[in-house]
């Protein structure tokens, strides 16, 4: 129905009134002629109204003056009236046409670089190096290759462990993950913060620049601030904003748990060996024999064997053999300070992976603890390290 | 003879389970409710006012009476009619 009344309107259609003594004549004349009349309501016995296409009424014209009636238009409606009106407003034309022109036009353009997760590196910085390398606000959305930007990015700061560069709209987003970088390396002409990379309690404070908020014997948690680079001034109201410097020792501690089970199964071969053949067919495999595998414990091996191989190009059917091979599966116990000695080397070795270069190591413990089969050994160490992370203050 | 023609062909619609409006060429009238009614296969307007439309078809005149009764659509086939129906007779 929707779409007969929108074809209706893009064809233009037109609320006529007639008026005469035989419209019934009219009616069927008009019927006879094909031409399509709605809504057709009797006002009074003399008067008629019904709504007809344009192209209908130019054809009702003539029968109307043939019968002797009246007819009047009442209403024109549909997109041949309406622009016919719109033709005399030529400025508003230009209006409507500037207005979705500007809009396409200016939504192409990228309008604003955001960067997200910038904590040790000034967002300015990675501004300014893009700029340098020509892409910067006011540039067309397909000039932008989001693999260069990435690219450009990376070469420079080698130090991300993830970069994203999308498009949003009229926004440039590039969202980067940084690993923990030098202090040295750190331009120091940007205002930061020094915050916990790690939970720990704090053994000595020393702070070069910017005023230390810990003292010793604090426990701090991760991305407390630590030395904070706001220094508000005694005299009046002012804030300075100073690049914190100084290193933060505090006593954090490691642990992990390795889970190891005393009995160990091992599985010894006896020597029997059952086979079955089959056929793959595009993927899908038939097996000939299908009886029961008469092992309990078995390994199965299966050889595939193509029929033939032309340059690379492989018949889509195989043959296929499956061998099965009888297994013993013995329980081996093992010895328990032994095994205590090697889930304490791993456990340790797994720690030193997550180890500050920087750290002391003041005391490793381990836990034993022996749940049924399973033996459980928790290793804790220990250390004394500075945990201090730069973090950027942003505007 | 005319008469059993007709027989005829009705006879035979039935056995073949054609529809018979198709078939026989009668009009179909089709009543929705109290407030719309279709005729398919007309033969033309005789009256029409505000409470009585008479219809010309194959089988005689079909003449509806109601209130406010306005023809929706008007074509070579098929006409429609809204409005309070009240009755609907088929004259011979």
């Amino acid at each position: 129905m929707l779409a007969i009344k929108i074809w209706n309107y893009i064809k233009g259609y037109v609320i006529i009134r007639i008026k005469g003594l035989t419209l019934e004549r009219l009616l069927n004349l008009a019927l006879s002629k094909d031409i399509y009349l709605r809504n057709v309501n009797r006002l009074d016995s003399s008067t008629l109204e019904g709504t007809v296409s344009l192209e209908g009424y130019r054809a009702l014209e003539e029968i109307v003056q043939k019968l002797g009636c009246e007819m009047e238009v009442v209403k024109r409606r549909g997109l041949p009236f309406f622009l016919d009106r719109i033709r005399y407003r030529k400025t508003f034309i230009f209006g409507l046409m500037l207005f979705i022109v500007l809009s396409i036009f200016l939504s192409s353009i990228i309008w604003k670089i955001e960067i997200i997760g910038a904590e040790q590196t000034p967002k300015e910085e990675i501004i300014k190096l893009l700029e340098e390398n020509n892409i910067k606000k006011g540039l067309f959305k397909h000039r932008i290759d989001k693999e260069d930007v990435e690219g450009i990015i990376l070469a420079e700061l080698d130090y991300l462990s993830f970069i994203d560069v999308r498009i949003n709209g009229v926004k440039l987003i590039v969202e980067i993950k940084e690993l923990d970088i030098d202090p040295e390396r750190v331009d120091s002409s940007y205002p930061c913060n020094i915050v916990a990379r790690k939970k720990g309690v704090v053994v000595k404070v020393i702070a070069k620049n910017g005023e230390a908020l810990v003292e010793k014997g604090e426990i701090v948690e991760e991305n407390d601030v630590l030395i904070s680079g706001v220094i508000e001034s005694e005299n009046s109201d002012e804030i300075y904003l100073v690049h914190a410097e100084g290193q933060v020792l505090a006593q954090t501690r490691y642990s992990h748990m390795v889970e190891t089970p005393i009995v160990k199964l091992e599985k010894v071969e006896t020597g029997n060996v059952y086979k079955q053949r089959g056929i793959i067919i595009n993927g899908k495999g038939i097996r000939f024999l299908s009886g029961e595998i008469p092992f309990e414990n078995y390994i199965e091996e299966v050889e595939e064997k193509s029929i033939f191989n032309f340059l690379g190009f492989e018949f889509p059917i195989k043959f296929v053999n499956y061998i099965y091979r009888e297994v013993e599966v013995k329980e081996i116990k093992q010895d328990i300070d032994f095994l205590k000695q090697a889930s304490k080397l791993e456990a340790t070795e797994e720690i030193n992976k997550q180890l500050h270069k920087s750290c002391e190591i003041i005391s490793r413990n381990a836990i034993y603890t022996i749940d049924g089969n399973i033996l459980r050994t928790k290793v804790t160490i220990e250390t004394i390290e500075d945990i201090g992370k730069i973090q950027i203050i942003s505007n | 003879m005319k008469k059993d023609m007709g027989r005829f062909k009705e006879s035979i619609t039935t056995a073949l389970d054609l529809p018979l409006d198709v078939a026989l060429d009668l009009p179909k009238i089709e009543i929705i409710g109290d407030v719309r009614i279709n005729i398919t296969n007309h033969k033309g307007i005789i009256e029409y006012t505000n409470d009585l439309i008479r219809i010309n078809s194959k089988i005689g005149m079909i003449k509806i009476t109601g209130q406010g009764l306005e023809i929706k659509n008007v074509l070579m086939e098929e006409i429609s009619i809204n409005g309070l129906i009240e009755k609907v007779e088929i004259i011979r």
